[in-house]
């Protein structure tokens, strides 16, 4: 196996292949989530194939569910998922959905898919995990839109008052949501001030660099109280003609030819 | 005694209970740990009770984390208010089929104090359409107790819709076993099938009453789940009786009346009317007030029977 950001490139050649057979998928919000998957996934902080019951795993709740291909194709890299089944993604047979549902592999714990509701859901998780004196920790990746739902806020209240420290929330902060610019659409204000004074431990870092998200990920870990990595990312990273750009949807014959060009040795 | 409880203090009461024989059993309030009397669980067992603050989206969305991760988590506000979090529990809840149950408490007219904004009159037929989803309406404190206790049982999620004070005890002694999904029979009768769900019971026992004076023999058949429906129960009436009329303290579209028709349409549709409440409800000092005010009493129960019996002639 090469190095995480080999495998991340893998993972990203793999999701223009989905997208060419898929137009149901989100394919610059996968690219822009990747890295930050890569980083949980590839550290073997979370697993692909983990099983419920064990008072030590981990769990990741990924709430910005229509990224979902983004593990399937690092599903399909580390060798979990046949990359011929990629194909099938979306079709009305194939297990592998457009958003996690109770029966999509790598996501035991969470469906997701309506925004803000996979907040609340780790929240829950990691006091249940606390209250059975698990070790275990909950990664919950969000999107930045999603953040202007109020349940967001009131979840995050719940981990700060009962001070969750096995939380680790990791905002993939691409700045784009439906209607356009974060900002424009929403103002976000200071997210960062937002959670800080909630009494959250923060750090602001690089979306895609994945050696920084893992010393991020140590350093959450060791905070004792609930924490954020507030993940700058680019909508259709390291995809050239999607980097920027707002596109979730590209034509089958387009996709081929960028899943062509990328070279990721 | 049970029965000298009120609706929501059996709740809590069952709770509290329910917490000595499981510890898998958490409790959520959403600042309602208090009006809800979740707060006699939280004397009993404080480290399993969580108080969302005013916040019944995240209490929906984290007691579904808390069942991920293998608790069986009560979730307990306002009835009126649960609505607010009735997109999280379709999608959180109900389509996972988590085994979280919802209480709601000051159903109905049961809150008549606070008015309109919080008579929940809707909340039956809004749970009634998930999938997965039992609901029940017990009615009186006697069978909130059981129904709660019983809840434990049921797979998937539970919805419960409790009154605040008012009930009138009826079925402390009218059966032995309480069963999820079941029916009762209340008062036998081959005219007409008075069928009700909650606290209607005992009006509808009284109706029945006034018909047996005028000649009428009317049964009273009891649901405390409104889903599933006991369809065994409604197809042995179906066959015996000549009308049917549905009581409820709820809006007559989409809750216990919309069930029983859509399950009588396929048992062999009679003379059939479905009594409750059509808009809103209305501030007032008690309850009865608003019984009266909407039409919901013995004597409108028997008049509308007696009419329909009348087209059957």
């Amino acid at each position: 196996m090469g190095s995480l950001s080999e495998l991340a490139c893998e993972a990203r050649r793999r999701l223009l292949i989905m997208a060419a057979y898929d137009p149901g998928i989100h394919i610059g919000s996968s690219l822009s989530v990747l890295d930050i998957l890569t980083a949980l996934y590839g550290t073997g902080r979370v697993k692909f194939n983990a099983h419920n019951g064990l008072s030590t795993r981990n769990y990741l709740v990924l709430s910005k569910g229509h990224a979902v291909h983004a593990i399937y194709a690092l599903a399909s890299v580390f060798g979990h998922l046949n990359s011929d089944e990629l194909r099938e993604t979306g079709s009305l047979g194939s297990r592998l959905q457009n958003h996690p549902e109770d029966d999509t592999p790598f996501v035991d714990v969470s469906n997701s898919g309506s925004l803000g509701l996979g907040i609340g859901m780790a929240v829950g998780l990691a006091l249940g995990l606390k209250l059975r004196g698990a070790t275990g920790r909950v990664y919950l990746v969000t999107g930045d839109g999603e953040l202007d739902e109020g349940v967001s806020w009131e979840s995050f209240a719940v981990a700060a008052s009962y001070g969750l420290s096995n939380v680790v929330t990791i905002v993939d902060q691409n700045g784009a949501q439906l209607d356009g610019p974060s900002d424009e659409v929403l103002k976000k204000g200071d997210l960062a001030g937002r959670f800080r004074a909630m009494g959250f431990f923060v750090q602001t870092v690089d979306g895609h660099d994945v050696d920084g998200l893992v010393e991020a990920l140590e350093a959450a870990e060791k905070a004792g109280t609930p924490s954020v990595i507030i993940a700058r990312t680019v909508r259709g990273k390291g995809v050239q003609g999607l980097e920027g750009s707002v596109r979730q949807r590209i034509p089958r014959d387009e996709a081929l030819e960028l899943a062509g060009k990328l070279s990721c040795r | 005694m049970i029965e000298e409880l009120t609706p929501r203090e059996a709740v809590g009461k069952a709770l509290a209970d329910l917490g000595d024989l499981r510890n898998d059993v958490v409790v959520l309030v959403a600042d309602t740990g208090e009006t809800t009397r979740a707060k006699f669980f939280a004397e009993r067992h404080p480290d399993r009770f969580f108080n969302m603050g005013i916040a019944e989206q995240a209490m929906a969305a984290v007691a579904a984390g808390l069942a991920s991760a293998g608790f069986m988590p009560y979730a307990l506000t306002f009835a009126a208010f649960m609505a607010r979090a009735w997109e999280i529990v379709r999608n959180s809840v109900a389509r996972l089929n988590l085994p979280v149950r919802l209480v709601g408490t000051h159903a109905g007219f049961s809150d008549a104090y606070d008015g309109p904004s919080h008579q929940a009159l809707e909340d039956v037929a809004l749970f009634r359409v998930l999938p997965n989803f039992t609901v029940m309406a017990p009615a009186d404190s006697c069978e909130t107790y059981r129904a709660v206790m019983a809840s434990a049982e049921v797979k998937g999620p539970v919805y419960i819709r409790v009154g605040r004070d008012f009930h009138v005890p009826t079925t402390c002694d009218m059966y032995k076993v309480f069963e999820v999904g079941k029916g009762y029979v209340a008062l036998d009768g081959h005219d007409v099938a008075l069928l009700t769900t909650g606290q209607m019971l005992s009006f509808a026992l009284d109706a029945a009453h006034i018909l047996k004076e005028k000649g009428i023999s009317a049964a009273v058949l009891h649901f405390p789940t409104v889903k599933p429906l006991d369809l065994a129960l409604l197809s042995r009436y179906a066959r015996a009786v000549k009308a049917f009329v549905t009581v409820e303290e709820h809006v007559v579209h989409g809750g216990f009346g919309s069930a029983v028709a859509e399950a009588l349409i396929n048992l062999g549709p009679k003379p059939m009317a479905i009594m409750g409440v059509k808009g809103f409800g209305r501030t007032a000092k008690s309850p009865a007030d608003l019984y009266q005010f909407f039409g919901l009493t013995p004597d409108n129960i028997a008049a509308r029977a007696e009419e329909l019996i009348s087209l059957t002639r």
